[in-house]
Formats: C-alpha cells, sequence, structure tokens
C-alpha cells in the first residue's frame, strides 16, 4: 500500500471526503518528520517509536580503488516496532 | 537532543488545529489511520509513505538462543519484523547541506 491507497482506504472506512482524508494523513506524517527534525522522539503507542541516531563523520576509504573519502555527519531516524504491531503481525 | 517526545496526544492535536473536526473526532481518525497501516504492513509486508519512508516487514528465520539468566538453549521461533527505511526526501531534510 502507499500513501494514496492509505488516504482512500481512510476516506472509505470513515465515510470521508478524500480531501479531508488527505488532510489528516499528510499532517500525521508532517507532525512525525517535524519532530523527528528537531530531534524529538516519537512514541505512538501500540505501533511503534522513532527516535534519531546522529552519526559522526569520518574518512573513510573506498575499499575498491583504495581512494579516500569524507563521510560526512548524518542523523537516521531508527523505528522501534511497538508490543500490538510486533504481536499482529506475527498472528 | 531536546529530550521532547512526541505522543499520539501531540499528533492527534497537531491535526486537530488543521481541520475543522473536534479533537475527539480526530483521535478516532488517527486510531482508524494506525490500524489501517498496521494491516497493510501485516497484508502487503510493506507500507510506501512518500516524502517519509517505507514499512516493511519481513521474515526472519528460527535461530537458536541462549537464556543468559539460566543459560538453557531455546529455539527461538520464526517470527517477522517490521523495518522503517526513509526516504530520499526525508533523508535530505534531516541532513540540510
Amino acid at each position: 500500500m502507499n500513501k494514496s491507497e492509505l488516504i482512500k482506504n481512510l476516506a472509505e472506512a470513515r465515510d470521508l471526503h478524500v480531501d479531508e482524508a488527505s488532510d489528516i494523513v499528510n499532517a500525521f506524517v508532517e507532525s512525525i518528520k517535524q519532530a523527528l527534525v528537531n530531534d524529538d522522539r516519537v512514541e505512538i503507542r501500540g505501533f511503534g517509536s522513532f527516535k534519531i541516531k546522529s552519526y559522526k563523520g569520518y574518512t573513510g576509504r573506498n575499499p575498491k580503488s583504495g581512494d579516500v573519502v569524507t563521510v560526512a555527519p548524518k542523523k537516521l531516524p531508527f523505528f522501534r516496532p511497538g508490543k500490538e504491531l510486533k504481536e499482529f503481525i506475527n498472528q | 537532543m531536546s529530550g521532547k517526545t512526541l505522543t499520539k496526544a501531540d499528533i492527534v492535536d497537531y491535526i486537530y488545529e488543521k481541520t475543522e473536526r473536534n479533537r475527539a473526532e480526530v483521535k478516532v481518525l488517527v486510531d482508524h489511520l494506525l490500524d489501517i497501516m498496521k494491516q497493510s504492513i501485516k497484508k502487503d509486508d510493506a507500507l510506501l509513505v512518500s516524502g517519509f519512508g517505507k514499512f516493511e516487514s519481513y521474515d526472519k528465520k528460527a535461530r537458536k538462543g541462549r537464556n543468559p539468566q539460566t543459560n538453557k538453549s531455546i529455539v527461538l521461533p520464526p517470527r517477522k519484523v517490521v523495518v522503517f527505511r526513509l526516504s530520499r526526501k526525508f533523508r535530505a531534510e534531516l541532513n540540510p547541506e
């Protein structure tokens, strides 16, 4: 399923106009993204939690050519599925 | 790290401010949305949210493990796990030049 199918599903399940369902799904995603961009944690009970891990930059080497490459510091989000989601997936 | 945590109630508030609906209605909708997301991850083994990332479920084989407390070896059953892979767009937003 992709985002537009998610929107369509929500609209049908709750008898909403697709535009409204679209606003809701987009705001949902936006709120999570904003929190993560601010380095905040996100915790959605029953679904899972997100947190940002920060990695320092380093100089590495291309193992094939031996060239020195600089890897810039980066931030990546990590998702931990919640208990309910884990159990649901394995049912 | 600011140490703050965004919870479901905060997400409901955020959506509430952008819609014509009351909080209780928004909460029901968010719960429903999460339900659809879970079902999609289970049914399709994947849920793609463009501009954000992809939730994928994949199979882990059974493996031998050990209870570190009793030192008994046990077989961990095969199971499915869910991972999140972020989209290129979101990765760029997290790491501005």
